[in-house]
């Protein structure tokens, strides 16, 4: 590597130095509590799959370049120096983890390690060693503004197809316009994913509400958290914050993706709007009966799967749960759950980076916590841990159905509500 | 021992170490507070209905570590327990406190107390040399458990050698205050003058690792001492 090189990789590594970095740099005690702690070190124990041994990789060069210890005892803290070896360290320990944090519950002293792993997923970036397609994912979501006013048009003719499903299927519950786009002055503005799936359950479920809503025009997707580029992700999220701004929106519903969720929620700032997540919506139409679902659509037990970023670092913990009592059927804890929760395996990008091998094998403990509920269906919230338990699903035979929390409610409609005017 | 290296052990290294301590922690912290903070909460979920109250519980308890890695609980619970009363143990050989009888020849916890980190130390390092944990210590994490056990097993000759000979070898707390209060009074007496048991060597060797423990405390993970409060508020919201 030549020096120019290392020399920009270390000013990006200096950018990240805030006070909570330095703390969770400086502080670990290598007490190896955590070690239990991941998912992939459960599935193949390997010191370089614990949290500590992730976080040391770039420890190691904070200690080389960030601390006086570096240039006086090297060999105290085992340093290391940047070059390529140590940079095909640092892409495994970043991605291997799925940012998680699961770890974070175990540790005395708190160290977040997806933030540590932060540090690495720049480094890469820098090194234009970062897995391409993320990269690409990202700028292709950033490029959505640009490209807005000219892709609007096919959106709506699209929205307009898709509303013909709605109506189909949910005759009763679609009201004028089945898919409003764009709508000045909505209640909400619900914030999907680019599949179907994310949007018809969720326009059925609103109708049947009579919510005064509305959908954007962007994805809630944000590839620039996943590649962990920290102005991409901002710039992925301005556009949803620039269109509720201008729309008014009151409140912007996240379809069921844990990051864009806790992206939206958490990490930018306070807003004219607030934010919540489609879960929460539904859980609140139910408890105030504005819309009523049939018993004994969902057959067999059910389980529910906590996304990583949605329940452990977003905070959405009961209302899932209290909508999937709604529906009538045998509800069957994982254990551990909510904040203790083991990670799918296909968080941090894993997904849509493919590595269908690391995320199998890496999310055994998974698999074995699905099979032990013994239920017939895992529903979720979340895109990646849908897609990744399906995987898991058929990859160990688990015989269950992975659903998403909105399609369960949307198959399970009864009409509007009762207690809604007009219903 | 040439006297002079015991002098410069006893007086002006004693002196040189309280400085780089102190210097050392608060450049620390200000090179922390002067670093920008992260733009966006790190809490986890659920949240505690008391944050405070939570963190402080989480950092004085380790409910964690209880939860997960027991035995290392006792121990390390124990060893921050009995740390604590050792530092007490040496405040009250200054003249005036008084945990202790003015006239005792043994400290605080008549040894028990250096006894409880010595083998809290060793398990600490034990534990250190095999399996998973050993691949993710480097070097720095046994030297320093090396300098513990060195200085609490010299702590405890010290203290073991109290109880030897009561006329004439012992050295109690009224010596150690008078040394004490010429090291606060920079009276630059010889130390040698005021300490007179036969054990002297073990106790300038006691503080001479004493020394490196302060030197070095402010540029080691110990400064958890600092941040482990901080780290759990952190964590809690
Ligand atoms: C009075 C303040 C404290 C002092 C002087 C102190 C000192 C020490 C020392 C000397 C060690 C052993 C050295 C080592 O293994 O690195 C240690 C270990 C440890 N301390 Fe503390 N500590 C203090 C407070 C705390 C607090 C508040 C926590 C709360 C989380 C904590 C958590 C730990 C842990 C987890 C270890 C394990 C280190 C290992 O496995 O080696 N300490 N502490
Ligand atoms: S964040 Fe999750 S995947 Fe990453 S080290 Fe921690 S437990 Fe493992
Ligand atoms: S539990 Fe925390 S302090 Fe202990 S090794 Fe893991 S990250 Fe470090």
């Amino acid at each position: 590597m030549d020096v120019a090189l290392q020399e920009t990789l270390k000013g990006l590594f200096q950018t990240k130095l805030n006070r909570e970095m330095r703390l969770y740099l400086d502080t670990c005690a290598r007490c190896g509590v955590c070690i239990e702690a991941c998912h992939v070190y459960a599935s193949r124990p390997e010191a370089r799959y614990t949290a500590v041994g992730r976080a040391e990789v770039i420890r190691r060069l904070f200690r080389q370049y960030f601390k006086a210890e570096g240039g006086i005892a090297p060999w105290l803290g085992e340093t290391i120096a940047l070059d390529d070896p140590t940079l095909e360290k640092v892409y495994e320990a970043a991605y291997t983890c799925t940012g998680c944090r699961r770890c974070m519950t175990y540790c005395p002293f708190g160290i977040d390690t997806q933030m540590i792993q932060s540090i690495g997923k720049l480094l890469l970036i820098g090194a234009d060693r970062e897995p391409k397609l993320l990269t690409m994912l990202a700028v292709k979501d950033a490029a959505t503004t640009e490209i807005y006013t000219e892709t609007k048009a096919d959106f709506e003719t699209a929205m307009k197809n898709l509303e013909a499903e709605v109506i189909e299927k949910w005759r009763s519950e679609a009201g004028e316009k089945a898919i409003p786009v764009g709508a000045i002055g909505s209640d909400v503005l619900y914030v999907a994913l680019a599949g179907k799936h994310s949007i018809i359950p969720a326009a059925a479920i609103m109708n049947a509400a009579q919510e005064n809503w509305s959908l954007s025009y962007f994805e809630a997707v944000n590839f620039g958290a996943f590649v962990g580029n920290p102005e991409k992700t901002q710039e992925i999220s301005a556009r949803i914050i620039d269109e509720a701004t201008r729309l008014g929106a009151r409140e912007v519903a996240v379809c069921e993706c844990g990051t864009a969720y806790r992206v939206l929620k958490h990490q930018i700032g306070s807003q004219p709007f607030e934010v919540i997540s489609f879960v929460e919506l539904i859980d609140r139409y139910l408890e105030a009966g504005r819309i009523r679902l049939r018993p004994g659509t969902l057959e067999g037990r059910v389980t529910y799967h906590d996304p990583c970023q949605m329940g452990r670092n977003g905070g959405v913990l009961e209302a899932p749960r209290r909508v999937l009592r709604h529906l009538g059927a045998e509800f069957v804890e994982m254990e551990p759950n909510r904040g203790d929760n083991w990670c799918c395996g296909g968080g941090g990008g894993l997904v849509a980076m493919g590595e269908k091998d690391f995320r199998m094998w890496s999310a055994r403990v998974k698999a074995d916590q699905v099979k032990a509920t013994g239920a017939s269906v895992v529903a979720t919230a979340c895109e990646n841990c849908h897609a990744q338990l399906s995987d898991l699903n058929e990859h160990y035979e688990l015989g269950t159905r992975v659903a998403f929390l909105s399609s369960l409610v949307a198959d399970a409609l009864a009409g509007r509500g009762r207690s809604h005017p007009g219903g | 021992m040439a006297g002079w290296i015991g002098y410069f052990i006893m007086v002006p290294m004693v002196y040189i170490a309280v400085a780089v301590f102190v210097i050392g922690i608060l450049a620390r912290v200000a090179r922390l507070l002067a670093s920008p903070k992260h733009p966006f909460p790190l809490r986890l979920y659920p949240v505690p209905s008391s944050a405070r109250l939570c963190a402080l519980k989480e950092t004085f308890l380790m409910p964690q570590v209880r939860a997960h890695a027991p035995l290392f609980w006792v121990f390390l619970i124990l060893f921050h327990i009995a740390f604590l009363f050792l530092f007490l143990g040496h405040l009250d050989l200054i003249p005036g406190i008084h945990l202790m009888p003015p006239d005792s020849v043994h400290m605080l916890g008549h040894g028990f107390i250096g006894l409880t980190v010595t083998l809290a130390t060793f398990y600490f390092l034990l534990r250190r040399m095999r399996g998973t944990l050993r691949e993710i210590s480097v070097l720095g994490d046994y030297l320093l458990l090396l300098l513990l056990i060195l200085l609490f097993l010299t702590g405890d000759t010290v203290s073991w050698a109290n109880s030897w000979n009561p006329d004439g070898f012992v050295i109690g707390k009224v010596e150690f205050g008078d040394y004490l209060q010429s090291l606060l009074g920079f009276t630059f007496a010889n130390p040698r003058d005021l300490l007179p048991g036969s054990h002297y060597i073990v106790v300038v060797l006691h503080v001479l690792l004493a020394n490196l423990f302060l030197i070095l405390f402010p540029f080691t993970k110990i400064m958890h001492t600092f941040f482990a409060l901080p780290m759990n508020r952190l964590r809690r919201g």
